[in-house]
């Protein structure tokens, strides 16, 4: 388990987060959720350590970040970090110098599942496969969480497609993820938690299903009540 | 398999509630072997444990069942088959009743009229899936 506790972050005299808790569970979806510059990107930097927090702290299975818990969580921010001179296999190869977890029987199976060619440059490739590219870097690690960053932004709708079906797949099994996104529709079939945020604190924590459930209501007539309220 | 899934009811029974459709029609044959839940799951581009939570109720409402380590099963339990397919027929004849009853249209009128556009419309549905 993935656990924020009371995480504020300034920027200046700005307060980005002021006081976020939340948990995300193993084999579980976590949504964030909320619109630009309410700090999504932000969480997931302190999470991974990137970025200094004010106060809060965040606990991975019960223990505090450390250079170990690397080969436990990854990282795939919204844009791909990798030189754009770089052939997608360098790039492979440059991840399995710095990563003991890296597994390539995976990232080529990836290869085959996203149809990427591993010769291209990563300079010459369309921005949805830029984005595969950038997933199959993240995922064929062998870590137990995944963080991504808006993995649907800028993105055509069959990349979409097939970037929705990393969630159902073996790819993502039994891992936690914590996923980031403005754009909730793609993807209120698939998650299983959503965290709701605004004014840099959560405003509602929920399990998608029991709201639905117990209350009738979609993830977005949740957002509205809390946004609307 | 393709379902249109609508965003306020929980999944899994919207999950639940396709498979009895297919077994009450015999699309689903007793016995048939059904996909894993992770293929369920990328079949409908569900969440893996929406698809696990319907499997296991359909399991203890005994709908499907599994044998030691086998792909699970559609039942061959005649009885529940029936069931099944009773509880959908009244479903849909209830609503029905509610809708024909909320604008005050007379048993008789509505009976002639199923009975008038009954045949017609199956062939207009089938029309619409081509």
């Amino acid at each position: 388990m993935i656990e924020i506790n009371g995480m504020v972050k300034r920027f200046g005299r700005k307060t980005i987060l002021n006081g976020v808790s939340f948990t995300a569970n193993k084999g579980e979806i976590t949504c964030l959720i909320g619109i630009n510059g309410v700090g999504k990107t932000t969480i997931l930097n302190a999470i991974m350590n990137l970025t200094p927090i004010n106060s809060g702290e965040v606990l991975i299975d019960g223990q505090n970040i450390d250079k170990g818990s690397y080969e436990k969580v990854a990282f795939i921010p919204d844009a791909i970090t990798m030189l754009p001179s770089m052939k997608i296999e360098e790039a492979m190869e440059f991840m399995k110098d710095y990563y003991d977890c890296w597994n390539q029987k995976r990232a080529d199976e990836m290869l085959d599942f996203f149809k990427l060619n591993r010769t291209d440059r990563i300079a010459t490739l369309s921005k949805g496969n830029t984005a595969k590219v950038n997933m199959l870097l993240g995922l064929a690690l062998d870590v137990d969480y995944l963080l991504m960053d808006e993995p649907f932004s800028g993105v055509d709708i069959f990349s979409r497609e097939q970037i929705t079906n990393v969630f159902t797949s073996h790819l993502v099994e039994d891992r936690g993820v914590i996923i980031t996104t403005h754009e909730i529709n793609d993807i209120e079939h698939l998650i299983d938690k959503a965290v709701i945020l605004n004014d840099g604190i959560v405003l509602r924590e929920f399990n998608a299903e029991e709201v639905r459930e117990n209350e009738g209501k979609s993830i977005i007539d949740v957002m509205r009540e809390v946004y609307q309220a | 398999m393709n379902i249109k899934f609508n965003n306020r009811d929980p999944v899994y029974i919207q999950v639940i509630r396709h498979f009895k459709e297919q077994i009450a029609t015999g699309r689903f044959e007793p016995g048939q072997e059904i996909p894993s839940r992770r293929e369920l799951a990328n079949q409908l581009k569900i969440n893996p444990n929406t698809a696990q939570r319907a499997y296991k109720e359909m399991e203890e409402q005994g709908l499907i069942y599994t044998e030691g380590n086998l792909p699970s099963r559609i039942t061959k339990d005649a009885s529940i088959i029936k069931a099944v397919r009773e509880e959908l027929i009244l479903e849909a004849v209830n609503s029905f009743i509610a809708s024909v009853q909320s604008i005050n249209v007379p048993l008789d009128e509505a009976l002639q009229l199923v009975k008038n556009n009954y045949e017609n419309f199956t062939v207009e549905q089938e029309d619409i899936h081509d």
